[in-house]
């Protein structure tokens, strides 16, 4: 019978893999000299719950009804919700695996909180609220890998810190973790397909990107961290070797990320913009710097407000939708279509042109379901994130609202590819909404 | 004596019957709730031996199965049976002799059941070796009135086990039928904790 394995590295970065670290990364570079590998393009926006849900479903962010992390409940000013499993309705692999009568095991496939009851294993990921809750169906299987492995890890216990020795140290025992239940399941388990995810390298670029890229705005050269990016790329690649070591010769193998990683110059402050522009007006002004939910907003008098992240997400507010709307519907497409072109001549503090887009939904995804965001902004192609947070008495900054990160999502991920399936070589640009049915093809 | 009653998927061949019924029964007996599960493999071998797959056959075969379910109903067992039963008189039939009878229509296009084609029979009929096949050169009947009708191409097996599940507790078969939670409030406040530490937002 054949099998596919699949080693999900979230936020892999291909010109790390496959470029300046492939020398030193011997199990990844023999993957991808006996099979294929190229550059995977993720999801608008490229951020952990849409891309591994639209990987593993085929479906795009719109389809499924979630653009991010959170997301409107309704059309009023603060009702959100966190994407938990239940929320992702569409078929994933595992389901039409299902039919055939074929097992899987899925392993931190975000977002699988609470794990949902398959043909196989499922053991939810780091959205996971703690290692009390039931993360495992059947739920026998929480039981096994506490007595086998203890605690479950399902990330780092505290990621803003500036000890960053004690960060790597937390990132090692995670990933050292996760591979070992890896391990574990592959041997003692029946199963056709076997998926997990990582997050460590997703940690290890925000933590640490600056002590690795010289072209990072804040890069010491000879820090005492310069070589912990590469190090634990070395070490994720042993412990694949390891997984590897492991496999049948009828296992095809896909290792991938969700998207990919790039330096971050800094933060535009999109509320900031917003309030200067006209578009959104506070009833005070604020003491410092403090998040835009903790200020009171002028309603009556502010078109558009925004949500910070990797990304940001602009919202308008109109008349007959939102509570106290302002845009009339006939004006909306107008309204969106000037923040649009505004926001993509946004420059960088020195009045250098970045290349930031700016995308409407419909224009991206296939479908609209529940509440997507009015605009959807990537930053300077990524290299600025976005500031949700007021009182910087400037647009830019360098300084994170959220805690020190050095990294931003990069739009392009990994693929690579080894088994029956005629991949081979430079595969090109492969588009995260392909995979499933790559996947697929294999049963 | 608890009210059981037969839980009878009908649809074509790799329509998914099995699997939502295993499901169902699994969760039945999670609940405690005593189950027994008939398919075709089950009753083919032990049941009606020796029957083909003519017109009288199927008939024959569905009758017996249907016999059993009866017996076990009536004793407060839930029976979970995955047949392909394409022809509604008979299915029509055994409703009336079992009585607490919860027909699930397993519907999916004969394009996708060929995809999957769960044991490659739908192969060897399309190349002819085997005559008879349901949804190639026998036809199948679809159901006028199913308690359940379960889409498989376009729903989960999470969405169908759901549906037959609150048509069970609908029909008080079972006591109640609570749908899976997402985070509590609490969780959800922690999820978000962490997820702006993350820098997520």
């Amino acid at each position: 019978m054949k099998k596919l394995f699949v080693i999900g590295l979230d936020c892999a970065e291909p010109s790390l893999v496959y470029e300046r670290w492939n020398d030193d990364l011997p199990n990844l570079r023999r993957l991808m000299e006996e099979g294929g590998y190229g550059r995977m393009r993720s999801t608008i926006p490229p951020i952990t719950v849409p891309a591994w849900a639209t990987m593993v479903s085929g479906k795009d962010p719109g389809e499924l009804g979630f653009y991010g992390f959170r997301n409107r409940k309704d059309y009023t000013y603060d009702k959100l919700f966190v994407v938990n499993s239940l929320n992702f309705k569409a078929k994933a692999i595992w389901d039409y695996l299902e039919e055939r009568n074929m097992k899987s095991i899925a392993l931190g496939v975000p977002p699988s909180y609470p794990p949902k009851r398959i043909n196989g294993i499922m053991i939810s990921g780091f959205l996971t609220p703690s290692a009390k809750s039931e993360y495992a169906y059947p739920a026998y299987i929480k039981r096994e890998l506490e007595e086998k492995f203890g605690e479950y890890i399902f990330d780092v216990r505290n990621f803003r810190i500036d000890d960053k020795e004690n960060l790597l140290k937390q990132l090692y025992e995670m990933s050292e973790q996760r591979f070992e239940i890896v391990k574990w399941l592959m041997k003692e388990k029946n199963w056709d397909f076997f998926m997990f995810v990582d997050m460590g390298i997703d940690r290890l670029h925000h933590g640490f990107w600056k002590f690795f890229d010289p072209q990072h705005p804040k890069y010491i050269p000879g820090n005492p961290l310069e070589n912990s990016g590469l190090e634990y790329y070395k070490f994720i690649d042993r412990k694949i070797g390891e997984l590897l070591a492991n496999l049948s010769d009828n296992t095809s193998i896909i290792v991938v990320s969700d998207h990919g990683a790039k330096r971050m110059e800094g933060g535009i402050c999109i509320n900031e913009w917003l309030i200067r522009e006209g578009y959104l007006k506070l009833k005070c002004k604020p003491q410092g710097i403090v998040r835009l939910e903790e200020c009171e907003i002028d309603w009556k008098n502010t078109m558009a407000w925004a949500s910070g992240g990797y990304y940001a997400r602009v919202f308008l507010n109109v008349k007959g939708r939102e509570p106290e709307g302002v845009i009339s519907p006939g004006d909306y497409e107008k309204i969106r279509d000037e923040l649009k072109e505004k926001i993509e001549s946004i420059t960088d503090d020195k009045g250098n042109k970045i290349e930031t887009r700016v995308y409407k939904p419909e224009e991206v995804y296939r479908e609209i379901n529940n509440i997507p965001p009015d605009l959807i902004v990537l930053f300077g192609d990524l290299y600025w994130r976005s500031v949700g947070s007021i009182g910087f008495n400037s647009i830019w900054t360098h300084e994170n609202d959220t805690g020190p990160d050095d990294a931003n999502h990069a739009q392009h991920g990994i693929f690579i590819y080894r088994g029956e399936l005629d991949l081979k070589g430079d595969l090109g640009e492969i588009k995260i909404e392909d995979i499933k049915d790559i996947m697929l093809k294999h049963f | 004596m608890d009210k059981a009653c037969t839980i009878w998927f009908t649809g074509l061949p790799s329509s998914g019957k099995s699997t939502i019924a295993n499901r169902v029964a699994e969760i039945l007996k999670n609940k405690g709730y005593k189950v027994e599960q008939l398919d075709g493999d089950v009753t083919r071998k032990y049941l009606s031996k020796g029957l083909g797959f003519t017109k009288e056959d199927r008939d024959e075969n569905i009758r017996r199965v249907g016999f059993v379910a009866k017996l076990l109903t009536r004793n407060g067992v839930f029976v979970t049976a995955a047949f392909v039963s394409p022809y509604r008189e008979i299915r029509d039939e055994i409703r009336k002799e079992i009585g607490n009878f919860v027909e699930v229509y397993v519907k999916c296009p004969v394009e996708v059941c060929i995809e999957r084609d769960v044991k490659g029979m739908y192969k060897k009929a399309l190349k002819g070796e085997i005559k008879n096949f349901t949804g190639i050169d026998d036809p199948y009947e679809e159901p006028l009135n199913p308690e359940v009708i379960v889409e498989t191409d376009k729903e989960t097996v999470e969405e169908s086990v759901g549906k037959v599940m609150r048509k069970l507790a609908e029909l008080g078969y079972i006591d109640e039928w609570s749908e899976p939670e997402g985070y509590s409030e609490e969780e959800e406040e922690i999820v978000k904790k962490r997820l702006e530490n993350l820098g997520y937002y």
